[in-house]
């Protein structure tokens, strides 16, 4: 069985991308059969973390959801088009594909003044599940909610809500717990980002696994080495002893236990 | 006269399309009726036997009886959230999720964004590439 993972945050600029990317190249690594899908059409960014640009990117996901060519024919190899970023080659052979949104201006306007079809993009990420014989797909979502974030919430198995410990994310993500709740998601974790070293990390995921009466798989320090590597390179690969990446692992870990 | 009798087919499965259901009204279902479409949004298509055997596998406190789930799935079918097509064990059930609209900005306004885009084609990319979220 194939496992949904959803990575939201009700607000931009939590670390969710990254997050993503590195939990699922964590996957990878270990060997499961791994997609990534890119829903943020407004502000596509994730396809940077597994190092492709404009040029490079091929079909892209806003042509199949015009209906000009398979979910198949869009999922990028990330293992087979490693590059030479130090954590990234890391992949090299791994089964981990990328669906991106397309970064062409006039194909963002395009879908924002069109709309699309909700359906084919459900079509899209079961049929991307079944060809690729994926045992996770994780599915980037634009921050706040909208149609494909709630689809995303409504389909996934595991959903993961990244929040920074602010008062603005705080009240925002209640929001996204409680629509979560009321669609029967089966595993719901909190992650708190970006939380500084002062704090105590353990007071911090007890408040909150209090405040939402969830749980929190992990919170993670506000990195500036992360910050300094500016989405170039997959952080938890080429830094694998740093207390981020630890961190991410104890996630990658509590994602595959719920399997 | 088929060109007539196929575009207006046409215009009704837009129709149809369009009514369909929308991710937050999934969340102000019954819980039977949302548990279905959960399943049904996984499965994209099902067939009837297909949806007994599924509900008849959920945890007991979950299974929903059979006069309930053929009344739950008469309602979503009413509803355009279920697409019913075929009979009797060959009837397949499909989800219809509502199209997210474009934007109600005025046209001018998307003429006038194209033409900038494509004016500014030209300007050079960033050497290196913007850091994401």
């Amino acid at each position: 069985m194939a496992y949904i993972v959803s990575i939201h945050s009700f607000r931009g600029g939590t670390g969710k991308s990254n997050f993503t990317a590195n939990l699922a190249s964590q996957l990878a690594a270990s060997g499961k059969r791994v997609g990534v899908i890119d829903t943020d059409i407004q502000s596509p960014g994730i396809h940077v973390l597994f190092g492709l640009n404009e040029a490079k990117m091929g079909h892209t996901l806003n042509e199949f959801l015009r209906g000009e060519c398979t979910i198949t024919e869009v999922a990028f190899s990330v293992g087979e088009n490693t590059g030479d970023a130090e954590g990234r080659k890391k992949l090299q052979g791994k089964l981990l594909w990328l669906v991106p949104s397309s970064i062409n201006s006039g194909e963002i306007s395009r879908v924002l003044r069109d709309g699309y079809d909700v359906n084919r993009l459900n079509e899209g990420m079961q049929k991307m599940i079944k060809e690729l014989k994926l045992d996770y797909l994780f599915i980037d979502t634009h921050p706040g909610l909208q149609e494909e974030t709630l689809l995303s919430i409504a389909i996934s198995d595991i959903l993961l809500i990244v929040l920074r410990p602010d008062q603005q994310d705080f009240q925002g993500t209640a929001v996204t717990v409680d629509i979560a709740r009321s669609l029967d998601v089966p595993n719901l974790f909190l992650i708190v980002n970006k939380a500084l070293s002062k704090y105590d990390f353990k007071q911090v995921s007890e408040q909150v696994t209090s405040f939402y009466d969830a749980p929190v798989a992990a919170v993670f320090p506000l990195s500036e080495d992360m910050v300094d590597m500016g989405s170039a390179d997959i952080f938890s690969l080429r830094y694998p002893d740093h207390i981020w990446s630890k961190a991410l692992r104890e996630v990658a870990q509590k994602i595959m236990e719920v399997g | 006269m088929s060109g007539i009798f196929d575009r207006l087919q046409n215009r009704l499965e837009v129709q149809k399309r369009e009514q369909g259901i929308s991710a937050i009204e999934l969340a102000d279902l019954p819980p039977n009726l949302r548990r279905i479409m959960r399943m049904m949004l996984r499965e994209l298509a099902m067939k009837y036997p297909d949806i007994v055997k599924a509900v008849d596998a959920l945890p007991e406190a979950q299974r929903i009886s059979r006069p309930d789930l053929d009344q739950a799935l008469d309602m979503l079918v009413e509803q355009n959230w279920l697409a019913r097509t075929g009979d009797g064990d060959m009837t397949t059930y499909r989800v219809n999720l509502r199209r997210k609209s474009g934007s109600s900005l005025d046209k001018d306004i998307w003429s006038a964004l194209d033409s900038r885009i494509t004016t500014s084609k030209d300007t050079p990319a960033l050497s290196k590439p913007p850091s994401t979220e």
